[in-house]
């Protein structure tokens, strides 16, 4: 983020069958899905690690791309995750990349999905019991604490120049001043950037 | 709390059916392509529709945020799993996934094809940064309700310092501090919780 030498191993990528990919896509993903806790951005800073750091399906630049483009689409930004799947088997093929985006949406979401169902069915007695208002009092500071790491960690994969990180903050700001559309932000830092003012 | 049955069920519609939920929830989708996609789903499912009374509704929100997984992925399956269970929550979720995914995957497939163009880099450069303002932006925007509570501080500042520096993995941190916060937490009188 402030230019500091990054000792950056080259990320090797497992030599796997496309099959042996997709499973690989899947499992860590069902294994994630219930600790997507306080709305599934918390999860941001893992998702960085499997597909840049551990498996290598992306560079940390595409990671950020992916993010920017989750969040500037319509609908949940927590769809990234199609996005990391589609790139974990880009290489493969078009095909290919698409069932791993499937795949990895979905393994996302099913364990979450089962628990909620349970939780909606069963509602009625976990509303009063203390381990339900336990769990809620403290799931709040937790997802406090992980929502703080995982924004410096998309700054330091955003890796910009420091008017990049000028306006990553600006923008911070605007948020929580403001109503205005993020989709404003990103035109006009799209601006700065086509002009060659943001560099990274 | 408030009564567990409608306060006015004649006013209510007749229950969904599984390919009404599909097509409510993508009305909600579409409805909320420019964002806000929780005072969509009030509008369409309560007010246009009227499948749920408000407070049903709102004791969904609460699930919803409650439970793991995206708030309003969950609020889709708890308005399918509440008229047709498990069955009900996909065909709620798929209507409310299916046009918002396809549009992502399109852009996903055009951006693999066209990200190592200069010029697309250099735009991306500006959207990254702005992005990332959003990203700091989550941690603040929920600080506020913390503020009185030196112990939910303290745990936050442990968990945002074992993940950021100690490079702790989130599930062993979360299992670790989520029952320590757990206990510390816990009800400790019998009191029922304020109306």
């Amino acid at each position: 983020m402030t230019g500091s030498p990054l000792l950056m191993v080259a990320c090797r990528p497992e030599s796997l069958s496309d099959l042996g990919r997709l499973v690989q896509v899947i499992g860590q993903f069902l294994g994630l899905s219930l600790f997507s806790l306080g709305g599934g951005n918390t999860l941001l800073a893992e998702y960085h690690h499997l597909a840049v750091e551990q498996y290598c399906w992306l560079t940390a630049r595409q990671f950020a791309d992916l993010y920017a483009l989750a969040e500037a689409a319509p609908g949940p930004s927590s769809m990234i995750v199609g996005l990391l799947g589609l790139g974990a088997a880009w290489r493969e093929g078009p095909g290919w990349a698409l069932l791993s985006a499937v795949a990895a949406e979905l393994a996302i979401l099913l364990p979450s999905t089962l628990l909620m169902v349970v939780a909606c069915l069963s509602w009625k007695r976990l509303e009063t019991s203390p381990a339900r208002m336990a769990f809620e009092r403290a799931m709040g500071p937790i997802t406090l604490g992980i929502l703080f790491a995982v924004g410096l960690k998309i700054l330091r994969t955003a890796d910009t120049d420091p008017a990049g990180v000028v306006v990553s903050i600006l923008v911070c700001v605007l948020m929580l001043r403001t109503r205005i559309s993020p989709l404003w932000f990103m035109a006009a830092a799209g601006m700065l950037g086509g002009l060659g003012w943001i560099n990274r | 709390m408030t009564d567990p049955t409608p306060s006015s069920p004649a006013q209510l519609a007749p229950p969904p059916g599984l390919r009404e939920l599909f097509f409510g929830m993508l009305q909600v989708a579409l409805s909320a392509f420019g964002g806000g996609l929780s005072a969509w789903s009030q509008r369409i499912v309560v007010e246009q529709r009227r499948w749920m009374s408000n407070e049903q509704f709102l004791t969904g929100l609460t699930v919803a945020r409650l439970f793991p997984g995206p708030n309003q992925i969950n609020m889709a399956v708890y308005i399918g799993a509440e008229f047709h269970g498990l069955v009900g929550a996909v065909a709620a979720l798929s209507g409310m996934l299916l046009v918002p995914f396809s549009l992502l995957m399109a852009f996903g497939l055009i951006y693999f094809q066209i990200h190592a163009l200069p010029a697309v880099d250099r735009l991306l450069a500006g959207v990254v940064a702005a992005a990332a303002g959003m990203a700091l932006s989550m941690g603040f925007k929920i600080l506020d309700q913390y503020w009185k509570d030196a112990v939910a501080l303290l745990l936050a500042a442990a968990v945002f310092l074992a993940l950021s520096f100690f490079h702790a993995r989130l599930v062993p941190v979360v299992l670790i501090s989520g029952p320590l916060a757990m206990i510390w937490y816990w009800p400790r009188s019998a009191v029922r919780p304020r109306p």
